[in-house]
């Protein structure tokens, strides 16, 4: 928990989230300090992905009270925008772009300089890959040049859901070390909550903090 | 409007690399063009170069259409909506992109049919003033590919998306396309003063100034889950 007089980079008072009439986060409650790591763990349709998914401001809360860096959502989400590092079970990237362009494209949407691509890119360890599209990377490539998409910006709150899927033993390292280097905080959705053993966990079942 | 190169340059570059719509919608252009042209021969010429006029404006529409239902197909067959979406940018940006790229690939279709259309219809008779037919021709580019992209990012987020497009787009686009299609044709009878040619285009200039705003204020919305 984060301490009384420090503002947390996630606070979530009742958030609920619908899908027709079904309630995929039913109430939830949670507070993620600068500097930690939230371990989120539950079954399939625990509500994980959508969690992340509304704190990436990709999906509107329909109901209580959520922030991100300060700033609440949705009101202010785009004020939030640049704090954000989202990796989804997709990598978000265009398939008939290069890798390279791939972030070149982000790192302007991200307003960072040209140069930081070649640098994230050189972190996850596909500077010899940048001209290569990403159907031609393997899955574990794939999910690094994410991570490296995610990074781009150096946001003060990581998003990562599943990150270690598809990753083989150096991608792990890559994203070991990226969580290490990471000063901000950081929202983990996984099955494999023993990888992520220094962060806190969270249970979620059927939309809601268990326990 | 850093965002707005990036994503422009963007999509030009996915439809140079991917070439997915231009080509695809040549193909059509061209051979509903033949089609008209050696399928129904006389009884085209025996309609004269309105109803041939009118016809290119039909192609128009349904050219458009194929770009238009291919618009955000990569955002969305790829999850890639929810990294476009996440970024700190205006939204209208995606759209503006989207409206610029469509436009472009429209003028770069009729560039090519139109001469064509041209040399199959209005080789005889009166033919409509090719000035007046180009600035309509732009006007109801630019008012379709600014109301298609609108359209297009809503349609992207629901099931069923190829069939609401056309169920939505349509209906918005027969004033445009009415009034490009009395512009165009009143160009060929001698008695249609060139005050009824301006206030057509007029209108036409409107209406892309009405979709513009509409685009540009509502497309933060529409892409909203």
């Amino acid at each position: 928990m984060c301490s009384a007089e420090a503002v947390p980079v996630v606070a979530c008072r009742q958030l609920v989230r619908r899908f027709g009439e079904r309630r995929a986060l039913d109430g939830v409650d949670l507070d993620v300090a600068a500097g930690e790591t939230l371990v989120l763990t539950g079954g399939n349709g625990a509500g994980k992905t959508t969690l992340l998914r509304v704190l990436a401001t990709v999906l509107r809360p329909h109901g209580g009270a959520v922030s991100v860096a300060g700033h609440d959502l949705p009101r202010h989400a785009r004020a939030a925008r640049p704090s954000i590092g989202y990796v989804g079970h997709e990598p978000l990237v265009y398939p008939s772009l290069t890798a390279l362009e791939n972030l070149q494209l982000y790192g302007e949407l991200h307003a960072v300089q040209p140069g930081r691509c070649h640098e994230a890119l050189a972190m996850v360890g596909l500077e010899r890959r940048g001209n290569d599209r990403p159907a031609d990377l393997s899955r574990g490539m794939r999910q690094r040049l994410a991570l490296a998409r995610a990074w781009l910006h150096r946001p003060a709150l990581l998003l990562l859901d599943e990150p270690t899927a598809g990753l083989d033993a150096d991608g792990r390292e890559v994203l070991r070390a990226m969580l290490d280097q990471h000063a901000g905080a950081a929202v983990v959705a996984t099955h494999e909550p023993d990888w992520f053993a220094g962060g806190r966990e969270l249970r979620l079942t059927l939309g809601r903090v268990a326990g | 409007m850093r965002a707005y190169r990036a994503l422009l340059r963007k999509d030009l570059l996915l439809e140079l690399r991917g070439r997915e719509l231009v080509p695809a919608m040549l193909a059509f252009a061209l051979g509903a063009l033949l089609l008209v042209r050696f399928g129904l021969g006389g009884a085209t010429q025996a309609g004269g170069t309105r109803a041939a006029t009118g016809l290119l404006w039909v192609v128009v529409v349904f050219t458009s259409m194929l770009a238009l239902v291919r618009s955000f197909a990569q955002e969305r067959e790829h999850g890639i909506w929810d990294g476009i979406l996440s970024a700190p940018i205006d939204r209208a940006a995606i759209w503006a992109a989207r409206s610029t790229a469509t436009l472009a690939f429209l003028i770069v279709t009729q560039a090519i049919a139109l001469p064509l259309f041209w040399l199959f219809f209005l080789q005889d008779g009166n033919p409509p003033s090719l000035g007046v037919l180009v600035a309509a021709l732009l006007l109801a580019d630019l008012g379709v590919a600014m109301l298609g992209s609108l359209l297009a990012g809503l349609a992207s987020q629901v099931h069923a998306r190829e069939v609401l497009l056309p169920v939505l787009f349509l209906p918005f686009a027969v004033p445009l396309v009415t009034v490009a299609v009395r512009v165009s044709v009143g160009t060929i009878s001698p008695q249609t003063g060139g005050s009824a040619t301006l206030e057509g285009l007029g209108f036409l200039a409107l209406y892309d100034t009405i979709f513009g705003l509409l685009g540009w204020a509502l497309f933060e919305y529409v892409v909203e889950d």
